[in-house]
């Protein structure tokens, strides 16, 4: 099935421009998964955020928003490096941010670990607008 | 001079009577000599000398005696008879086989029966004196010197009378007497004894001369047939002896010789007797032979054994009789049979051995000649049918076993073989008493026996066994591949929600967003409408990965198959093509032709194929420095397998991730129909092959499964139970 490729990809430049003295207010959803990554931002910007989405970990980690990005809105399951790995990495770099993992299966493992590393939140797609959003709060109040 | 000849004599001169010639009384009152009882008892004695030494000189002794002591010049005999040299009672001429004195040259002739002296004393019955006789019968004028007088005594035999004895005087000398008279009497009684025993003599000597003859016939018969049956004896074909009753062979032929090794003096000279030769089991045997020799005067042949000289046994077998008019010598034939026991032998062996065989592989054997319907079944046939061994089997009986299902069949391979078809071979089923059933495989061979009858032999195989072991493999099959499918669903059950998660997310996702839009004072209509889109979509996306889900998991029967792997490769590229071609990657397919067939779920394989595809896929998605080249190639293996890889150009593994890889959710793919490595692995196990990946020399990986091809003799396209011709 061809889907049209959406993909936001942000320059660099933007968002150092954005960043240049401002408080984080990115949200970056990183997801493999198309359609979340086509529908998730429009509902963060609804909620009032600015929103960015990445394809992969690696993608967001070279884009330059890091540092911009108030919270992340995470998918477990990826190629190359999962969402879990990212946590870590942030964590190595000392780069953590508010983070919530979004997964299709429900493994209670996984929920423990991520949580024990400091997520924010843990949800189960489908979600409600309601309950992202309550983790988003839940998120930036942590912080 | 002969005399006449004529038994009837027609006179052509007058004759004198009868009375004329005759002097009766003359006899007696003529004065007579004294009795010389001497020179009568002399002769007498002589005369018996002569019957009991010499009977065939009495006759003549007879006339010569008679010429002596009457003191005539000329005596004989007159015997009747019908061919003139022979006496015969019946005669109707009278001749003289002995003449003494004058008239002994007359001896042969004779005079006719009803005409002449001697007829006149045999028709008086008494004694006569002629004289002169020729005044009377002029015939014996032929005879000189004339008779002057003639004296005749008739003789009998047996109360008949059969000729006269004569003196005659040829002058006036002397005259016969009384005395003379008497004597003649006497001798005349003497010449019946001497005619009798001469006749008796004749006799005997044709009784003897007849039986010479005959039994020089026979032996000349005799002498032939022998020399011919000699030539049977002493070509020695066969054995031939010679036996009697007491046990002793009185004669053997070299070839019956050969066969017991004995000498021929061991046997004739009784050292050696038929009992020696016989061993005590065959005795009974012998004894019955005897009594059908006692009453049919031959044996009919039978089988026995003989002992060797060296103690070793001969099969032969016998058959004899008695001579006649012999009860206790005989002769027999003696045939070697060790050459038909030897063969009788080896066919009892190979019997066995074929029945043994067949036994061991529970082919049974029959034949069939059509036009009588002689059916012949070996030991295992009946046991295959279950039939007592040995009973008589009609069509009907063998149609009774058949299982119904299969009796039109039955009736077409019977109608076929009776048509003359060639070769056959059939398979089906019999219902046993039981309710059990046995399948079947005959294979029939259309000959000519050597009547020039159409007659088939067949072999009937019981393949029971092996039906039911490939029944029972087809269903553990299916069971198997239910099961695998079952395992990949369950694999998948996770992959699944995730493929429906995703979708379902996005409807969510879009739907809230929506709503927020449309709550926005203005309303967002173009945003919402975009969200509404998607939503759309995304439900659709959805629903075509749960009708993907559903062809994959419906419930069909098995579809298990064989599958050519490059065909199926082949429709796999083709499917994916235009995405492979959009990612900018080169494919390059090097599919073997003629692979042997792999039996499986065409659609799982294909699944495999499918993931390892898109894997490849991805692991080149993010390179940019080199060509995307994906390889894709099957091939044989060793091993009677086929192996498929998928070598890509992308950016290799990790080795410590080679088995991270095959865990289950280790990837999901962005695809909607996509099954990860786990569950590929778990169907290419399920086809009892394997699946593994390896770096490759160069940049990339190659994924790889191998799995076996489609063993010999087991294709699922089994042919139905049916008659074809060979």
């Amino acid at each position: 099935m061809d889907l049209p490729h959406i993909v936001l990809h942000g320059s660099a430049m933007e968002c150092e421009d954005r960043s240049a003295g401002k408080r984080r207010l990115l949200s970056a959803v990183v997801d493999d998964d198309e359609s979340v990554r086509e529908s998730l931002p429009d509902l963060l910007r609804e909620f009032g955020f600015a929103a960015r989405a990445f394809s992969s970990a690696r993608e967001f980690l070279s884009s330059g928003c890091v540092d911009e990005t108030g919270c992340l809105i995470l998918d477990i399951a990826m190629p190359n490096m999962s969402g879990p790995e990212l946590q870590q990495e942030l964590k190595r770099s000392g780069r953590e941010i508010p983070t919530i993992f979004i997964t299709g299966q429900k493994d209670e493992t996984i929920r423990t670990q991520v949580l024990n590393q400091g997520a924010a939140a843990f949800l189960l797609k489908p979600f409600s607008d309601t309950a992202l959003l309550a983790a988003i709060k839940t998120a930036m109040e942590g912080n | 001079m002969t005399p006449t000849n004529d038994s009837t004599f027609e006179a052509s001169i007058p004759t004198a009577p009868l009375e004329s010639i005759l002097c009766e009384e003359a006899l007696q009152s003529r004065a007579s000599r004294s009795p010389d009882y001497e020179k009568e008892n002399r002769a007498l004695v002589k005369l018996m000398k002569a019957l009991a030494d010499s009977p065939s000189t009495i006759f003549q002794m007879l006339a010569d005696t008679i010429l002596e002591v009457t003191e005539a010049d000329s005596a004989g005999l007159s015997l009747l008879t019908k061919d003139g040299k022979t006496p015969h009672v019946d005669g109707q001429r009278f001749y003289w086989p002995a003449i003494a004195g004058m008239w002994q040259p007359h001896v042969g002739g004779g005079t006719p029966r009803n005409f002449g002296p001697c007829g006149d004393v045999l028709d008086r019955d008494a004694t006569l004196l002629f004289t002169h006789w020729e005044r009377r019968y002029p015939y014996l004028s032929c005879a000189v010197p004339f008779a002057e007088e003639g004296l005749l005594v008739p003789f009998y035999v047996d109360g008949k009378a059969v000729g006269t004895i004569w003196g005659i005087m040829h002058s006036d000398r002397r005259k016969f007497d009384a005395e003379d008279g008497r004597i003649m009497s006497s001798l005349g009684k003497f010449a019946s004894s001497a005619y009798q025993a001469l006749m008796h003599i004749e006799d005997l000597k044709i009784q003897i001369s007849e039986r010479e003859r005959v039994e020089a016939e026979v032996r000349e018969m005799a002498s032939g047939l022998q020399a011919k049956v000699r030539r049977l004896v002493e070509a020695n074909v066969v054995g031939i002896v010679m036996w009697n009753l007491d046990g002793v062979i009185t004669e053997a032929n070299e070839s019956f010789l050969r066969m017991v090794q004995y000498d021929r003096d061991d046997l004739t000279s009784g050292r050696v007797r038929w009992t020696d030769l016989t061993p005590p089991e065959w005795r009974e045997c012998d004894y019955w032979a005897i009594a059908q020799l006692k009453a049919t005067g031959a044996f009919l042949p039978y089988e026995k054994e003989f002992f060797r000289k060296d103690g070793s046994r001969v099969p032969i077998l016998l058959g004899g009789a008695l001579f006649e008019g012999s009860g206790n010598d005989g002769v027999a034939f003696v045939l070697n049979l060790s050459k038909q026991k030897r063969a009788q032998e080896e066919l009892r062996r190979s019997e066995a051995f074929l029945a043994e065989a067949q036994r061991l592989t529970h082919i049974g054997s029959y034949s069939w000649r059509v036009a009588t319907d002689e059916i012949k079944w070996s030991e295992q046939l009946y046991r295959i049918y279950e039939f007592e061994i040995g009973i008589p089997l009609t069509i009907e009986m063998i149609r009774s076993r058949v299982h119904p299902e299969d009796c039109t069949l039955y009736e077409k391979m019977v109608e076929q073989g009776q048509n003359g078809a060639n070769d056959f071979e059939w398979q089906y089923r019999l219902l046993m008493p039981d309710h059990s059933i046995k399948y079947l495989h005959a294979l029939a061979h259309a000959t000519r026996d050597q009547d020039g009858q159409l007659e088939y032999i067949a072999a009937v195989q019981d393949v029971t066994a092996r039906r039911l072991a490939e029944e029972a493999r087809d269903k553990a099959r299916s069971e198997l591949a239910h099961v695998a499918r079952v395992i990949t669903l369950g694999t998948m059950t996770a992959s699944i929600a995730h493929e429906l998660n995703q979708p379902l997310t996005g409807i969510v996702t879009n739907a809230s967003t929506c709503q927020r839009m449309l709550g926005t004072e203005p309303p967002n209509i173009d945003g919402a409408l975009e969200t509404a889109r998607r939503t759309i979509r995304d439900a659709n996306r959805a629903s075509e990965v749960i009708s993907r889900l559903r062809a994959l998991f419906s419930r069909k029967e098995t579809a298990t198959e064989s599958i050519d792997l490059s065909e199926a490769t082949r429709e796999v590229i083709a499917l994916s093509l235009g995405g492979l071609r959009r990612n900018g990657i080169v494919v390059q397919a090097d599919l073997a032709d003629s692979l042997p067939t792999v039996t499986g779920d065409r659609i799982q394989l294909q699944q495999v194929i499918l993931n390892l595809l898109h894997n490849a896929t991805d692991a080149m998605s993010s390179i940019d420095d080199r060509p995307r080249v994906l390889l894709i190639k099957t091939e044989m293996d060793q091993g009677s397998r086929i192996r498929l890889s998928v070598k890509d150009s992308g950016s290799g593994f990790a080795p410590q991730d080679a088995n991270k890889m095959f865990e289950a959710f280790h990837t999901t793919k962005t695809d909607g129909m996509g099954i990860g490595l786990s569950i590929s692995r778990s169907i290419i196990e399920a086809h009892q092959g394997r699946l593994w990946a390896a770096q490759n020399d160069g940049a990339g990986s190659t994924f790889s499964f191998s799995i076996p091809c489609t063993p010999e003799g087991l294709a699922d396209n089994r042919a139905d139970p049916s008659v074809e011709a060979a």
